[in-house]
């Protein structure tokens, strides 16, 4: 059963479309990277998708039930801003979730703490650092054995080792139990070895779905003289252009032309390319 | 759940017993203390009778000037505890939980809003109930035991007197709890759901006491112009009086008024109170009459005290639930 589809989302804040008209069907069993720059409708997808906030238009459906203001039994979240009840201890705070859910796997809980570095169960949650809340925020989320793992910037505030012991964690998962992930990040390179499929999300619309291998062949990037531009097949997503060369993001590319290079994007390029373009279709429109 | 819900409360319930603990010991030595002195200066028989009978009259005095304060004392503890648990209990209920993103954790768990507002609702206010009733109940107790000595003298009509008795300190109590917990949810501030609820709940406060006496059921009394109504003295609630004419019609205040002067100084001499209650019912004033609710009757206003302040509360907990639904 598809985990997540949304048809036709948008929500509004007062004047402002945080997201609008987005479609889209996750596949199962797949960790999907959503990409986009702040304030592009990332924490506001996910939040709808989790039953906090209520779509303006359109409808989330997950597991194929509508998301209608709270959460599907099979979808665990993580917010953001991680609000765990900093006046609790770990264990207090794992008493507290496991009282709030009907399915709770106290031993998942402390399979993942117990993965992690020396975490304190008796230490309150406000006393420890920042890494350490967004782990522990994810054992919880983990503990009501989840279908479909929603994350929002799960490797935000880790350094390097808290975010490999938390990517294994999420990983393991995925082998183990075939769960579901959505992650956002900024991090596109610790998100490309453990996604297998993106979803690029850009001023509250799509603007790239699909498996990440697939998606990366689909794309070349071509480096060639300014002057030959119009020779290049293809559709163009972005250019940058300096007075010796030109470089294109090119999807669905023709042969390549004569004097210009030829390589595939990286996911880092690929996300750049199209948030570049969309960064300039709004300065043109604001001009316009 | 309720573990949940005394686990995140349990500094305001702690509070909550200690308050209980210490203000009953403090009102048990108290009372074992003013009952002594009693004893001890001969005024036992005053408690119980009028004041106007009681004949050691210095001991009267110095009784009043070395416990009248406590009495008040007492007596505010009662009058503020409701206010106490909408600013402290109410208020940050919510508004603590939406400023802090709590509530983000509680609403990505299995169990409804609904079921999340209604556990943490029952483990605040049902504990702090209890306290008010219990401390209300052993001021009572100590303030009865003063009988005429004390401020139950003034009667159950007395502004302070009904607000500490009976069933009215809990339908104010309720009140005050879901206005803070509204105010809570709408503002999402703590601070502010706590400022603009202690505002909002004494202005109500003073703007519904006159309302609720309109509500409760009166009593009518006539008598003829020459005997007093005897309302205004025996610790009744006189919500109304006038004058009627011969045909049994109320007649207008300020002509009332008028003839009421005329018939005082008819011809510049003053005239005999004969001559004056004479006068009246010549005049057109010929029957006295009062609307009241008398002093065994207050239990019926304490229940439309209840009544009403229940009815707000309840409205604004619905009020609490809807914008709780509604946020993200």
């Amino acid at each position: 059963m598809t985990p997540l589809s949304a048809t036709a989302v948008g929500k509004r804040y007062r004047d402002r479309w945080a997201v609008r008209d987005c479609s889209f069907t996750l596949p199962e069993g797949k960790v999907v990277a959503l990409i986009g720059p702040n304030g592009a409708g990332k924490s506001t997808l996910l939040r709808m998708a989790a039953g906090l906030v209520r779509p303006t238009t359109g409808e989330l459906r997950t597991f194929g039930a509508p998301v209608r203001g709270r959460i599907h039994p099979d979808v665990s979240f993580l917010a953001q801003d991680r609000p765990l009840h900093r006046d609790l201890t770990v264990r207090e705070l794992e008493r507290f979730c496991a009282a709030m859910n009907d399915r709770w796997s106290t031993d998942r809980v402390h399979e993942v703490l117990g993965l992690l570095a020396d975490v304190d169960l008796d230490a309150k949650v406000g006393t420890l650092s920042g890494g350490v809340v967004t782990q522990v925020a994810i054992a919880m989320a983990l503990g009501r054995l989840p279908r479909l793992l929603l994350l929002d910037e799960p490797l935000a505030d880790l350094d390097p080792l808290a975010r490999d012991e938390t990517l294994r964690i999420i990983m393991t998962e995925v082998a183990e139990r075939e769960t579901t992930v959505v992650m956002s990040s900024h991090l596109l390179a610790d998100l490309r070895e453990v996604c297998d499929h993106v979803l690029l999300v850009d001023d509250g619309l799509v603007q790239v779905d699909g498996d990440i291998e697939e998606v990366l062949a689909r794309h070349r990037i071509l480096v060639g003289p300014p002057t030959g531009e119009s020779t290049v097949e293809g559709t163009l997503v972005s250019a940058t252009r300096t007075q010796r060369q030109s470089t294109l993001l090119v999807r669905d590319a023709g042969p390549v032309p004569e004097g210009w290079a030829d390589s595939e994007p990286d996911l880092e390029s690929l996300a750049m390319g199209y948030l570049r373009a969309s960064r300039e279709r709004r300065a043109s429109a604001r001009r316009r | 759940m309720i573990w949940t819900s005394w686990r995140l409360q349990r500094l305001q319930l702690l509070t909550l017993l200690g308050m209980l603990v210490v203000g009953a010991a403090a009102i048990v030595l108290l009372r074992s203390n003013m009952v002594d002195t009693i004893t001890s200066t001969g005024l036992a028989q005053c408690v119980t009778q009028d004041v106007k009978d009681c004949t050691a009259s210095e001991a009267m005095t110095d009784f009043r000037a070395a416990w009248s304060n406590l009495f008040y004392l007492g007596q505010a503890a009662i009058l503020g505890l409701p206010a106490l648990v909408g600013v402290f209990i109410g208020a940050p209920l919510f508004a603590r939980e939406l400023e802090q993103g709590t509530h983000v954790l509680a609403f990505t768990q299995s169990v409804s809003r609904t079921r999340w507002m209604v556990s943490k609702l029952v483990v605040a206010l049902v504990p702090a109930v209890i306290v008010l009733a219990v401390l209300q109940y052993l001021v009572w107790w100590w303030l009865s035991s003063a009988g005429a000595l004390g401020p139950l003298n003034n009667g159950p009509y007395n502004a302070i007197n009904f607000s500490i008795a009976h069933a009215s300190p809990v339908g104010y109590a309720l009140f005050a709890f879901a206005l803070g917990t509204f105010l809570g949810v709408v503002s999402r501030r703590t601070l502010v759901a706590m400022t603009a609820g202690l505002a909002a709940f004494i202005a109500m406060r003073f703007a519904l006491s006159a309302v609720v006496d309109r509500f409760a059921p009166t009593q009518r009394m006539e008598t003829t112009g020459d005997k007093s109504l005897g309302v205004e003295t025996d610790g009744s609630l006189v919500l109304g009086r006038g004058w009627l004419d011969a045909a049994g019609l109320p007649v207008p205040e300020d002509r009332a008024r008028t003839l009421i002067q005329a018939c005082k100084a008819p011809t510049g001499a003053k005239p005999s109170q004969e001559e004056f209650l004479a006068c009246l019912p010549r005049s057109g004033l010929a029957k006295r009459y009062a609307y009241y609710i008398p002093e065994s009757q207050a239990w019926q206003v304490h229940l439309v005290d209840l009544a009403v302040f229940g009815v707000l509360a309840g409205l604004l907990l619905v009020g609490t639930a809807w914008a709780l639904r509604r946020q993200s």
